[in-house]
């Protein structure tokens, strides 16, 4: 079936509190879904000819436009910001420079001007851009419901492709990352089929920091998307570096092993066989890159 | 490069067109407004590439509040075809792909049509089908077009009832299988090209309005309103003059907008819901998998030369994939019958050019028309048997190409052109001797060459014809039935009217939108024939009001017409030196002496324009003595790098030249050549992928990507020659599908001159490239 | 479905709109005000034909909700040029023939106008960044990036 002309029919409602949410969300449950950039949820609709009864605007609400840094206490960035935002504040330039990089690779500028963090994170789309940045930042979502909010990393709130941890009374509101270790140096970097503006075939976030106690001197966070059913990191990997007097041949090792825990499917996009060494390639570019930075 | 007399041929003037088109003004056809009459459709497509339709109930539909009409193929039997009448409007007994229109649903908002064509419901029995057009035109293949005997078709099309051939071309010359036998070096190969699609930003749109008095209009996006309406009123039983077909600017067309794709379906539809008005328009998914396609191919091509690198003798097979219904793609397979060597002095021939059916989406015409298709093969393996002769590819082509006057493959001898010129400067813009470093470690660089050549490509006798019309103060219209759809014709056609005419370019306006109720007739906006033929036409029409104003003044003055020109609005005569300026005369005529009586009145030229000259071929053999019109030629090189850690390219420099007989706007020609050059670019990358089911997989600009702005090349270096042809306005001929002919192949000539590996299929992929680097390391 | 009422300041203009829910900008604009300088190309985000400016920052009208911007400031190709005075954009696209057919043009327009306003002097790449998102299968963009060029060289979009 081919995607329709135009909106299917849908009642909009622009929510005025927390507790109207709740509220609408509990007498509505599935006939209802929350509104924020819009720019994957109006594709969907137009392509399934179909959806909820009811979008709940939430990107009013008190704190969903929220971009607040403090030195000690991180990052805590409202569902609502749109990418734009993202990429072009100063604070976020200058402590968390891969989430910008990231940003700023999503698809193109008009529609970076209304996608939004949260609605990025909550698609749980395998290859979306802005997961593996969040991972290296040790992101982590809050969700709030009638009971109250609770935190979830983002492993834990990632459960599948399209799916995450969020329970039917629940929404994201705020996504939250500590303060970066001190004088980290990262990147985020993507192949896609075009050179800009595509989906990630292979995305690659490396942020890496100073740590005398273990014997590389330094410490790597990997986050990758696009080659498993959610984006992850590679604990086995940032430990081997850890372990290591870095050489190029290391790298090239660490590369090689997380280039084994990808597990790509073939689709259209890209064959499983070309993800998986672009895995390989694209972490050993970028571990290189941030090496030469800090060593 | 020269100017004429009145300075306005060989000058880029800037467009006639561009003032609405960066304001807003300009109107597509979408941008048409109704008003509340309107009625909205939506079409009901199968969902099976090759089904029998056993039955199609459409009470549900109909019983939708707000439905007005649901049409199916029952309703009307007729086909539809420009060379081989073998399409049906709306499929009746047998869908032939994926999408194929079986219902259309009238409605009065596009909400309530989109729900009632959920509730048409068809039932199919799934017929095997077949994509590969290698597999279909073997004898034991499944039948898509099992009445092919029955259906009208142009004299000079040859389908082979009883198979899925629709058209097959041969060329016989000389002894190809014995030249072979004794050559030094052969060379061989099989190609392959997927189906691609044309992509214009502007959708399929049309509206039909069916009147009480069988007064038909359509207004429709479209390069072709007058094989439009012949080919519509043909199948409806309509007589010309009660269709008018109004076709405003074209949001891009490429030949996706020639001939008829989905427009006959509004007018069945509109037919059905007398009095009002019916708008179709095709969604960006439904553009991707209901309208016509570049036809797939397969090719398979042997070619051999002497001891000196001089061509003997090409055995050829060219099957095209023609999708569906061949109404069209049959004369692309002609078309590359006739030029099947490419642009190459070729003594000993042997060729069959097949358009076979399949069930892929209806192949039809796209820039180039076949030699894209031809050229992707031909141009890699006219490097490979350089090779291995171990001669140069540039000097090769030198050595082997087609010079004016060579009796050529067809037997006709080759139109004047200059392809040597062309390589001469494309090498010299390429630095074609130098070997340079990559930009980076992780890269190699390679550069690449291909030439082409291509004549229009239609029946032998399409006609142009033109009118212009002065007003009172001497600004004229132009008047014309071919179609802008970015090329810049209007303002070609302009210029050339007010050259001949001695007035300002700014005093010329072509009367747009054309309407085939006012507009002179035109055949196509295709087969770059415009600025030829349509130009021959309205200098004819402009010479024509010339000797009109001519022959009022001199007659007026008692003085010679041979005496008088025209400059700068000005009648002179060279002989008195009087002056009679246009406005005092092109609509009020002038006085007798004494205004004992008036001579002239309003001037309105008239001029139109046909090859007389083009011939039959033996269909045995392909020869006779004109097969065409005529050539244009040209040469690209490609300078690129291949990324190896990821396998993508960057392509530094794509240079073209080209020969375009005379440069009326150098200009616009090097617009041509940007645009050509990264659709080419583009083209290489691109397919219209299907699953196993038969089902468009990519429909949609994520998964068909096109060519971005971050993805062009770095520099784009465009020039031309100039070497006149007999029956071209000022020697001039067309350019505007010549600009991506040969790309895909020299890219494909430069990623082996990069890294040593040579695709035979497109399209190319990164992915692709990265793992044949990584095979060739491993072995 | 419930109509809602809303007012939208398109191009100066005050407009009061009744629309329903599933109302695009897009629709908005061509349908209930007449205004079809802007062009339907995907519907989905992807080709750029739709963009006007939103509180000046460019969006692709057709993945915008009209009923969000109650109060809201929209420029549309319609409202960039008045009384015959073309911006030096329009003019730097008219001047280098940077159109071809035409269709993509008023989005290329005002993605680049809204360029031009937050980056005076962008380089090529900046060029890229910003329009990579407006298709054109006609030029080959480089005319386009020319053109954004040399309005830029001529100092502002306005």
């Amino acid at each position: 079936m081919l995607a329709r002309p135009g909106l299917p029919e849908f009642e909009y409602i622009k929510a005025q509190s927390p507790q109207e949410v709740f509220e609408l969300m509990k007498e509505n449950g599935s006939d209802l879904k929350l509104l924020m950039g819009g720019t994957d949820l109006f594709v969907q609709m137009r392509d399934r000819n179909g959806g909820p009864a009811f979008l709940l605007d939430v990107k009013g609400l008190p704190d969903m436009q929220e971009i607040s840094f403090d030195k000690k206490k991180g990052l805590r960035l409202g569902a609502a910001v749109s990418l734009n935002n993202i990429s072009k504040h100063p604070d976020l330039q200058k402590h968390y420079p891969v989430l910008c990089q990231a940003a700023d690779t999503v698809g193109n500028y008009q529609l970076r001007n209304r996608a939004t963090l949260g609605g990025n994170i909550c698609n749980a789309s395998p290859s979306a851009d802005m997961s593996p940045a969040a991972l290296v930042y040790k992101g982590s979502v809050i969700l709030e419901s009638p009971r109250g909010e609770r935190e979830l990393t983002l492993e834990q709130f990632w459960t599948g492709p399209g799916k995450t941890a969020l329970k039917e009374d629940e929404y994201l509101k705020t996504i939250q990352f500590p303060s970066p270790p001190a004088g980290a140096a990262g990147k985020y970097r993507k192949l896609g089929r075009s050179k800009m503006g595509d989906l990630a075939i292979v995305g690659v976030a490396v942020l890496g920091y100073s740590d005398s106690e273990v014997p590389a001197g330094l410490r790597f966070r990997i986050g990758i998307n696009s080659t498993a059913p959610t984006a992850y990191r590679v604990p086995p990997v940032e430990e081997f570096l850890t372990q290591n007097n870095l050489t190029d041949d290391i790298l090239y090792q660490a590369a090689e092993d997380a280039m084994d825990i990808s597990a790509p499917i073939e689709d259209q996009r890209a064959s499983a066989s070309y993800q998986k060494k672009m895995v390989r390639n694209l972490v050993n570019k970028t571990l290189k890159e941030i090496w030469e930075i800090l060593k | 490069m020269t100017i004429t007399e009145s300075g306005l041929i060989g000058k880029s003037v800037k467009r006639t067109d561009g003032l609405d088109k960066i304001t807003g003004c300009a109107v597509f056809v979408d941008d048409i407004q109704f008003g509340p009459n309107l009625l909205h459709s939506r079409l009901v497509r199968s969902p099976y590439p090759h089904a029998l339709i056993k039955n199609i109930d459409t009470k549900k539909a109909e019983a939708l509040p707000g439905v007005r009409a649901v049409v199916t193929g029952k309703d009307i039997e007729a086909r539809l075809g420009l060379y081989l009448i073998d399409r049906p409007i709306f499929a009746s007994d047998r869908a032939r792909y994926y999408g194929e229109p079986v219902a259309g649903v009238v409605a009065t908002s596009e909400q309530i049509a989109v729900e009632a064509a959920a509730l048409v419901e068809v039932d199919y029995e799934i017929l095997p089908a077949i994509y590969d057009p290698v597999e279909a035109a073997q004898e034991d293949a499944p039948l898509l077009h099992p009445d092919l005997g029955d259906y009208t078709v142009a004299n000079f099309i040859f389908p082979q009832p009883g198979t899925n051939i629709s058209e097959h071309f041969k060329i016989r010359k000389g002894d190809a299988e014995a030249s072979l036998a004794s050559c030094a070096a052969v060379a061989e190969g099989r190609f392959r090209l997927p189906p691609i699609e044309h992509v214009p930003l502007e959708t399929h749109t049309s509206i039909a309005l069916s009147e009480k008095t069988g007064q038909i209009t359509l207004w429709a996006s479209s390069q072709s309103p007058f094989a439009m309406r012949d080919m519509i009123a043909q199948s409806l039983g309509i007589s010309h003059n009660n269709l008018r077909v109004i076709a405003p600017l074209v949001g891009g067309g490429f030949g996706g907008k020639a001939g008829v794709t989905m427009e006959a379906c509004a007018v069945v539809m509109a037919q059905a819901v007398e009095g009002r008005p019916v708008k179709l328009r095709f969604t960006r998914e439904e553009e991707f998998v209901g309208t016509s396609v570049r036809q797939s191919l397969v090719s398979d091509i042997k070619v051999g030369c002497d001891a000196d690198g001089i061509l003997q003798a090409m055995e050829l097979t060219y099957y095209f994939g023609g999708g569906a219904y061949n109404d069209y793609g049959v004369n692309i397979a002609r078309a590359a019958g006739y030029s099947c060597t490419g642009p190459y002095d070729v003594p000993n021939v042997k060729a069959d050019s097949l358009c076979v059916y399949t069930n892929y989406p209806v192949g039809s015409a796209m820039r180039g028309f076949g030699m894209p298709e031809i050229h992707w093969g031909l141009e890699q393996i006219m490097d490979r048997l350089a090779e291995e002769i171990s001669m140069d590819p540039v000097e090769f082509r030198r050595l082997n190409c087609v010079r004016t006057g060579d009796e050529i493959v067809s037997g006709m001898n080759m139109t004047p052109i200059d392809l040597e010129a062309c390589l001469d400067k494309v090498t010299k813009a390429i630095r074609w001797d130098k070997k340079e470093a990559p930009t980076a470690p992780n890269k190699k660089r390679g550069k690449g060459i291909a030439i082409m050549w291509k004549a229009p490509a239609m029946p032998p006798n399409p006609g142009s014809a033109a009118v212009v019309r002065f007003n009172e103060d001497a600004t004229i219209n132009v008047e014309v039935g071919g179609q802008e759809l970015g090329q810049g014709t209007f303002t070609v056609v302009a210029q050339i009217a007010a050259d001949v005419l001695g007035i300002p370019y700014e005093n010329a306006t072509v009367s747009y939108p054309i309407d085939t109720k006012y507009s002179p007739y035109e055949w196509q906006t295709v087969a770059s024939r415009l600025t030829w033929s349509m130009g021959n036409a309205v200098k004819a029409a402009a010479e024509d009001a010339r000797f009109q104003i001519l022959e009022t003044v001199a007659a007026h003055w008692d003085e010679e017409i041979e005496d008088l020109t025209i400059k700068d609005g000005l009648v002179i005569s060279f002989k008195s030196e009087r002056e009679m300026p246009l406005d005092k005369m092109v609509i009020y005529g002038l006085p007798n002496e004494n205004y004992e009586g008036w001579k002239g009145g309003p001037v309105v030229g008239r001029g139109h324009f046909m090859p007389t000259y083009v011939t039959n071929l033996d269909p045995e053999t392909g020869q006779g003595t004109r097969a065409v019109v005529h050539y244009t030629v040209g040469a690209q090189a490609v300078d690129l790098e291949v990324d190896l850690e990821t396998g993508q390219l960057e392509v530094l420099n794509i240079a073209s030249v080209y020969d375009v007989g005379r440069a009326i706007n150098p200009d616009l020609i090097m617009t041509q050549i940007e645009g050509g050059a990264v659709h080419g670019m583009s083209s290489a990358f691109e397919a219209l992928k299907f699953n196993e089911a038969g089902e468009v997989i990519n429909p949609s600009f994520v998964d068909y990507r096109i060519a971005t702005i971050a993805d062009i090349p770095r520099k784009i270096h465009g020039d031309f020659v100039e070497t006149p042809i007999d029956d071209g306005p000022w020697g001039a001929r067309g350019v505007g599908e010549h600009v991506m002919v040969q790309t895909a192949p020299a890219i494909a000539n430069a990623i082996y001159d990069a890294v040593g590996i040579r695709f035979s299929d497109l399209p190319l992929s990164a992915d692709k490239i990265y793992l044949a680097l990584d095979e060739k390391e491993s072995q | 479905m419930a109509n809602h009422k809303l007012s939208l300041i398109v191009n100066g203009h005050t407009e009061q709109l009744l629309v329903s829910s599933n109302t695009t900008l897009l629709h908005a604009l061509r349908d209930h005000l007449g205004l079809m300088g802007t062009k339907n190309g995907c519907e989905a985000g992807e080709c750029g034909a739709c963009t006007v400016l939103l509180d000046g920052e460019p969006v692709n009208s057709c993945l915008v909700l009209a009923v969000e911007l109650d109060g809201r400031e929209i420029t549309t190709i319609e409202g960039l040029s008045s009384n015959g005075q073309l911006t030096p954009l329009q003019q730097a696209f008219a001047d280098l023939n940077a159109v071809q057919c035409g269709y993509c043009t008023p989005g290329m327009l005002m993605a680049s106008t809204a360029l031009l306003n937050r980056n005076p002097r962008p380089t090529e790449v900046d060029i890229q960044k910003a329009l990579v998102g407006n298709l054109c299968r006609c030029t080959g963009y480089q005319r386009i990036i020319d053109a954004v060029i040399k309005a830029s060289e001529q100092g502002s979009a306005q």
